[in-house]
């Protein structure tokens, strides 16, 4: 017999825990206990089991185990999925519908053009000769040995998700600045996002999506990756110094025009960090995303832990390497200019 | 001087805490501010305020830190709102104003100028200067002439283009001025506007706010905690402790005949003779009979009369105002206005 039965015989319910015996699967320790003829009765206190759910399972079969929780989890999940995705489906379409044209106009614009453009951008984001030297030689290294292709992919992805977290995650940032009650609803959220592993809210997508489609790892990237644009945006906003916010109601502006005139410029250098930060945390996760079919040199990362291509995973993760520092350096010297204009 | 009020406070009460209204009670019954705290935690702003404040004259507000003066200056344009009381301009009850009135109000009857100069750090002097037109939905070339002028005005030509951070702290507080001035509002409130600035610079504000005054008469509610600059300013003074009014009047009113033992404690180590002027202690014209050493000006202060004078006690002056001759000051009155009155000295003792 188990610890806890004089609990249950003690509480009167010996009846009920007898009516709802049921013969479910055993489990492993069970048949271990059983092929060695030993019975589960603890030999002292020291040896007392917790009172967990199996544990008082084991003393009443009426009680719950601990695996029909996650069973249960399972099954709710299964329930309101059908539902969920007829809201979801139509919703995030949009997504991959961003993913895969940029992914094809990536691809399929001539290198010759792909490449002076990028070169172009960089410029002009940070009127910077030397940083556009640099990246060229980078995107030519790539090409030449031969991933041009995956890492244009790869950006192609970051440059859709990061957009897209900025688009998002800049209003409603600016919606928790002006509300406590928002932010303290939202922080718990963004915590939880930027907490849980990665690969964990891999797998409810994977039940609501098909594979197949772009915009699985889409919303895994995005869910990643906007936590902190809305948390710098927030705070930049909340950081606005108070007395010029006292003077712009004392001249009588709008919400609208402290928003606009105000807040949003001086607040300007701490969104940029977190939109730097942003593009930082897709490229993290779009080579973890490669899980999940999103294509690029995650998918190479991939295949060299699953075939042990040791040669092809180094080269790829020096590849990822190389992105990062491009995207890193650019992002900051567009934020540097930021900043020199916005001495206080 | 009988003059238009132009702004008025009535029975104007402010309590900081979760439930003012319950607290209010208490202060009407009579609380003091720290009872009100330990008993009732609320905190007491302001307690039965009433001034009035005349059109075209400098309204200064003096008090030391925590006596209440910026919470006060803050009701005007009702960037705080009263918990209790009246506050009119130009004969409306301001508190009665829609959210629209409000910003109206704001935008063209009062302009505002801070202690920690509060300029946009992004935009140029010029912007700056012309925010107000700016949030009017004046464009830069509506506004741009009369910036200039203002900015110009106040010493600040060929500064348009840079940065507030390139400025030092004086020029930046002119481009705070020139803003007020840029927004024609007839009304400026000047939160402690000159406080954080080093001595020499602050007085040279003073003296271009008041050479401004003298063009433009505008009605201007001035706080400070220095009552020099108080002093020196001021056409009417009110004096704040604790939230509440202790004596308000005529600053030289004030210096001669201080009504508390707070205030005596304030004017106890001022330079007397810099802050009064002729008209405080002149007597009446006399027949002609006595010499006069020479003519002064009803507005000079004693500082300078003593050094026309060169520390001789037997002479008389004239006094004049448009070259009317409406006085005669005996050095003797000037000698004895200098003296602290022996009523104070008692009080000063009693208070220290």
């Amino acid at each position: 017999m188990a610890t806890y039965d004089s609990l249950f015989s003690s509480l009167g319910l010996e009846q009920w825990c007898s009516e709802g015996k049921s013969s479910g699967p055993m489990s492993m320790a069970d048949l271990l206990n059983k092929n060695k003829g030993e019975s589960a009765e603890p030999a002292s206190l020291w040896e007392l089991p917790f009172p967990s759910m199996d544990a008082l399972n084991e003393s009443c079969a009426a009680f719950p185990q601990s695996r029909e929780l996650t069973k249960g989890l399972e099954q709710g999940f299964l329930a309101i999925k059908d539902s969920l995705s007829l809201v979801l489906d139509p919703l995030t379409q949009p997504l991959s519908w961003f993913l895969d044209g940029a992914l094809y106009a990536m691809l399929n614009t001539p290198w010759w053009i792909v490449i002076p453009l990028l070169l172009a951008v960089v410029y002009v984001v940070t009127k910077s000769w030397k940083l556009m030297l640099f990246v060229g030689g980078s995107i030519v290294l790539l090409a030449f040995i031969d991933h041009y292709d995956y890492a244009m992919q790869t950006l192609a992805i970051i440059f859709v998700c990061a957009f897209l977290c900025v688009l998002l995650g800049v209003p409603i940032g600016i919606a928790m600045a002006r509300s406590n009650s928002l932010q303290r609803m939202i922080i718990p959220v963004l915590d939880m996002l930027q907490t849980l592993p990665p690969f964990v809210y891999l797998i409810p997508l994977i039940f609501l999506f098909s594979v197949t489609e772009s915009k699985l790892y889409g919303i895994a990237i995005i869910l990643y990756a906007i936590v902190p644009v809305i948390r710098l945006t927030n705070l930049g906003i909340r950081l606005v110094d108070k007395d010029v916010i006292e003077a712009a109601d004392a001249f009588g502006m709008t919400p609208r025009q402290k928003l606009y005139k105000v807040q949003i410029p001086l607040a300007l250098p701490n969104i940029m960090a977190g939109v730097n930060q942003t593009i930082m945390m897709s490229l993290a996760m779009v080579v973890i995303a490669s899980l999940v079919s999103a294509p690029g040199l995650g998918v190479l990362v991939l295949r060299g832990i699953r075939n042990l291509e040791l040669g092809v995973g180094l080269v790829s993760g020096l590849g990822i390497v190389i992105l990062a520092v491009i995207l890193d350096r650019v992002t900051k010297a567009s934020l540097a200019r930021i900043n020199v204009s916005q001495k206080q | 001087m009988a003059k238009d009020i132009k702004i008025s406070i009535r029975n104007l009460y402010k309590i900081f805490g979760p439930t003012p209204d319950v607290a209010l009670e208490y202060v009407r019954k009579g609380m003091g501010k720290a009872d009100l705290l330990e008993q009732q935690r609320h905190v007491l702003g302001l307690r039965d305020i009433n001034v009035d404040m005349h059109d075209g004259e400098i309204t200064v507000i003096m008090g030391l830190s925590g006596s209440g003066k910026s919470t006060l200056i803050r009701h005007l344009n009702r960037l705080i709102d009263p918990t209790a009381g009246e506050i009119r301009v130009d004969g409306e009850d301001i508190m009665s104003y829609t959210e629209e009135q409000l910003r109206k109000l704001r935008r063209e009857r009062m302009s505002m100028v801070f202690q920690k100069f509060a300029l946009l750090p992004h935009k140029t002097v010029l912007e700056n200067a012309g925010m107000a037109k700016d949030i009017r939905g004046y464009t830069t070339s509506d506004f741009e002439a009369d910036a200039r002028k203002w900015l110009a005005r106040v010493g600040l030509e060929g500064n348009e283009y840079q940065y507030p951070h390139q400025l030092s702290g004086g020029m930046q507080q002119r481009v705070g001025i020139a803003r007020a001035l840029v927004s024609d509002a007839p009304i400026m409130l000047m939160d402690e506007a000159f406080s954080a600035l080093d001595p020499l610079i602050r007085s040279d504000m003073q003296d271009l706010l008041l050479e401004l005054q003298e063009e433009l008469k505008k009605t201007i509610v001035f706080i400070t905690h220095d009552l020099d600059e108080a002093l020196k300013l001021a056409d009417h003074l009110v004096i704040l402790k604790d939230g509440e009014v202790v004596q308000q009047g005529d600053p030289q009113e004030i210096l001669l005949n201080p009504g508390d033992p707070y205030i005596v404690d304030f004017i106890s180590d001022i330079n007397r003779a810099r802050v009064l002027r002729v008209r405080s202690v002149m007597s009446p014209p006399d027949d002609g009979d006595s010499e006069f050493a020479g003519d002064i000006s009803e507005k000079d202060n004693l500082e300078s009369v003593l050094l026309k004078s060169e520390g001789d006690m037997s002479l008389n002056f004239r006094v004049v105002r448009d070259d009317q001759h409406v006085g005669t000051l005996h050095m003797k009155d000037l000698a004895r206005a200098l003296v602290p009155t022996a009523a104070s000295a008692d009080r000063s003792k009693t208070a220290a």
